[in-house]
């Protein structure tokens, strides 16, 4: 699971241009209400919305992450794509793994995986999926340039069999692999289309073949991209004909679009503008579904004062949780304790396992002494500032800045902020000198399949095993062997209990300082439903049963 | 004439290399947009240093990119992965035709409140001042923000995003947008306007002709007029210029997808190809429409304008 990377990127740069507007254009209209936005209670976050019955032409859907850069399940993760390619398996809107274009994907033996491919599926020109075209987008991920290279790191080769099966090889137990044909890394594409287009697969010049209920149509560049409605589609065809998808990055036109009816529905949109959706004079609903996305902020150097564990747990211990998402989600979201979020393993086989554990963990929680103590404890200068980075624009983090910001002021701590451009702010993440003289970086991520062990990999983990934002070179040989325990086991409950081991340590290190859970937010008009509003919008056909209420 | 376009020629010679050089010295790596997401490995990063060669020295990198230019090849985009010119051209219509309204806009409402106030009663001058100064301290994206409440929002006259479909419906969309962009402008030729005319009004000439008995209209188109519109030409032909890059504020406001928000978008991606063509391409929509008001001006009153030495 490398997905974080990337998602924490494109997060990031699309809250910097979508909320900047969002609480200017949406103050005047309803009444006013001073108090704190009501919380919605997380038993009440819906994963999917009651199936179409009516026939819909067409639908304008908003991408407020902007224009896709690429339309490559491999190097791109966007809300486009799942409607678009088919994976071998399928994340159900309640994140559970269920089969896709591969009617069974199961490990036979310890290092072999078989996946036979489901009778009777078609690209969208008619051409049936083969072994060879799943062997071919399975060999796409097998290259550090794929967003799920560490999924498949430990593959030794791919074969195919003329019988519709294939047969995976590795050099050592990998229980990440099945997850990861759940998303993007289990997209199948068509062989003789990507050999025929090259390096263009996936871009407006090059397109795409793929076998998902929508088949790419047309994308103009910088205006929209449209899907039409694949009448052949092995899960039966869509309801909705025509899906365009248009870019809107600024929270203010996306909210008034939104509300006026001129876009039917988009994903992400800005929890500032709550007031707005849930106004009675809009043309839609706010739906709140469960997600893996969280905010968060962790150290960036091992030779800051960041690195010592005892102040990022005084810096947790400082701020208030309920504030913070009162202020930043607008009450859109929940307390998480751990940088793991629960509804990644909710549909995983070991789920029990992995919810006593998070149940017994501790609730984060205000101790102002407690707080002062670590800091006094640790001996760290605390004359010296320690400098934050936060993506420019985006309202979110602003607020979250100044709100970690004052919570040191509170325990004798100076942080300032350092606002950076997106480009600039995605670079911090893989180029060492651009972290010089940062200490903590402010983020957000989700994770788009089940699986417990995307976050803990990159960033509890040695460099060497795969911690690549493991920046304050945190090493704890136990957290290690548990991890890779995890990683290798060949049944569901010694995997969950070696990762629950894991965290019973590193959840109080707090590699990264977890600020809150954010909901997956859905702005539809009130005409249409059908769709999944959970965070496995990001895997699954979300837009296959869309249609008319 | 030829020299006025090896002026041009030098000038967007000039500016390409300013260009070119100051996107080199800003923040922020390229190879965060080249890898467009992807975890780079260091031999990934070497990779596509050196396909798009960012290694080079950058007076070579500046001269492999102006042979592009010069051959009609404009690069591709390190974020879509597409040509440059493609991107460019398909936003483009857009952004023109916004400019094309706000300049309408412009014209009637600028020079014709800019000619009232300097011909008008008092209280005319009065209003028009009031209204001009409140014009001017409006910012872009405050107008359309209020704009999109008002008209939009509230009364559901107009869209509020999106450029359309082409033809009427075009025209539509891009009422909102236009007259956001457009409000600070006629403010600001408006003013112009005025005082050009009102400088007019005031010179020797003009007096002289009115004691002479010359009707009041004709001194007006042939004195008056006349000498003030080269001067007012030439900050109109700035202005319209000007528009093609501040259109950026109220293409992303309404959602439009033009030029301007390519540039913004491009910049922030650091994708160096887009934002270097599309830069590029402002300074010479710049340097043209200026020479062309110049011209202008030099044609309605040829002694007035000492550009016109050589043609």
């Amino acid at each position: 699971m490398t997905r974080t990377t990337r998602r924490r990127f494109t997060v990031a740069a699309a809250l910097a241009t979508a909320t900047v507007l969002a609480a200017t254009a949406c103050a005047p209209r309803t009444g006013t209400n001073d108090s704190s936005p009501e919380e919605i209670d997380a038993s009440s976050l819906v994963t999917s919305l009651p199936a179409a019955t009516t026939a819909v032409d067409e639908v304008t859907w908003a991408v407020v992450e902007g224009e896709p850069q690429t339309l490559d399940p491999s190097s791109s993760a966007n809300i486009i794509i799942p409607n678009l390619c088919d994976s071998l398996l399928t994340v159900e809107p309640g994140f559970t793994l269920e089969a896709g274009i591969a009617e069974k994907a199961e490990w036979i033996d310890p290092v072999t995986f078989e996946i036979t491919v489901r009778d009777g599926v078609s690209f969208w020109d008619g051409t049936p999926v083969t072994a060879a075209d799943v062997a071919y987008s399975l060999e796409r991920n097998r290259t550090p340039a794929s967003q799920w290279y560490a999924a498949f790191a430990l593959i030794s080769s791919i074969e195919t069999s003329s019988d519709g099966t294939v047969i995976v090889h590795f050099t050592a137990p990998d229980t990440t692999f099945r997850d990861a044909l759940g998303g993007g890394g289990g997209a199948v594409m068509s062989k003789a289309f990507g050999d025929t287009v090259g390096a263009d697969l996936g871009t407006s010049g090059g397109g795409l073949m793929c076998a998902g209920p929508y088949q790419l149509d047309d994308w103009k560049p910088g205006t929209e991209i449209s899907v039409t409605a694949n009448p052949d589609y092995w899960n039966g065809a869509p309801l909705t004909e025509r899906i365009r998808f248009v870019f809107v990055t600024d929270g203010a036109t996306l909210t008034s679009a939104l509300t006026a009816g001129e876009i039917d529905g988009a994903f992400n949109v800005p929890p500032g503008s709550r007031q707005s959706f849930e106004a009675e004079d809009g043309e839609g609903r706010l739906i709140s579904g469960p997600s893996t996305a969280s905010y968060s902020f962790g150290p960036t150097s091992a030779d800051s004062a960041a690195a010592d564990p005892r102040v990022r747990q005084a810096l947790s211990l400082a701020i208030d949780r309920s504030t913070y998402i009162d202020t930043v989600l607008q009450g859109l979201g929940q307390v998480q304790k751990t940088i793991v979020p629960p509804f990644v393993w909710s549909g995983m086989e070991a789920k029990d396992t992995y919810q006593d554990a998070y149940d017994a963990l501790p609730s984060p929680e205000v101790d102002l002494d407690a707080a002062k103590d670590l800091i006094a404890e640790s001996g760290i200068d605390t004359s010296t500032p320690l400098v934050l980075a936060v993506p420019a624009g985006a309202k979110e983090f602003s607020q979250t800045a100044s709100i970690i910001q004052s919570a040191a002021k509170d325990i004798g701590l100076t942080v300032t902020i350092d606002e950076r451009q997106p480009a600039d702010f995605g670079a911090l993440f893989y180029t060492p000198e651009l972290r010089d003289g940062i200490d903590f970086v402010a983020t957000t991520g989700y994770l788009e399949v089940p699986g417990v062990l995307g976050y803990p990999q990159l960033f509890m983990l040695p460099a060497e095993f795969g911690g690549i934002f493991n920046w304050s070179g945190y090493a704890n040989d136990e957290v290690t062997a548990d991890l890779q325990a995890a990683r290798t086991a060949t049944d569901a409950t010694t995997a969950a209990e070696a990762f629950v081991s894991a965290q019973e340590i590193f959840a109080p290190d707090q590699l990264q300082v977890t600020l809150a859970g954010a909901y997956q937010l859905t702005y539809l008009s009130d005409d249409l439903t059908g769709i999944t509003t959970s965070v496995a919008i990001y895997s699954s056909p979300w837009a296959l049963r869309l249609g008319g209420e | 004439m030829l020299g006025k376009l090896g002026g041009l020629a030098l000038t967007l010679f000039l500016a390409s290399v300013i260009i070119f050089s100051a996107l080199l010295l800003t923040p922020g790596d390229p190879v965060t947009a080249l890898a467009g997401g992807a975890r780079p490995t260091p031999e990934l990063i070497a990779a596509i240093r050196a396909e798009y060669r960012l290694d080079d020295p950058v007076w070579l990198q500046y001269l492999h990119w102006l042979g592009g230019v010069v051959t009609g090849d404009f690069g591709r985009s390190f974020v879509y992965k597409t040509d440059v010119a493609e991107l460019v051209g398909a936003r483009f219509a857009v952004t023109f035709q916004l400019v094309l309204l706000t300049t309408a806009l412009i014209a009637v409402f600028g020079l014709g409140s800019g000619i009232l106030a300097a011909i008008g009663s008092r209280r005319t001058d009065m209003v028009v001042s009031v209204t001009t100064s409140l014009g001017m301290a409006l910012p872009t994206f405050i107008v359309a923000i209020l704009l999109i409440w008002i008209f939009a929002t509230s009364l559901g006259w107009f869209p509020t995003f999106g450029a359309g479909e082409e033809g009427l419906d075009r025209l539509w969309h891009l009422v909102l947008p236009a007259v956001s962009l457009a409000l600070m402008f006629i403010a600001y030729i408006s003013r112009v306007t005025r005082s050009a005319l009102v400088a007019q009004l005031h010179s020797e000439h003009v007096e002289t002709a009115r004691v002479r008995g010359i009707p009041w209209g004709r001194v007006f188109r042939r004195h008056v007029f006349h000498n003030a519109a080269p001067q007012i030409l030439a900050i109109s032909g700035t202005t319209i210029a000007g528009l093609f890059a501040a259109s950026a504020i109220a293409e992303q406001a309404f959602g439009l997808g033009g030029v301007g928000s390519l540039l913004t978008e491009a910049a922030a991606r650091k994708d160096l190809p887009v934002v270097q063509v599309v830069s590029l391409l402002l300074v010479a929509l710049f340097v043209v429409l200026n020479a062309i008001a110049d011209l202008l001006a030099a044609a309605i009153d040829p002694d007035s304008a000492g550009t016109r030495r050589n043609a």
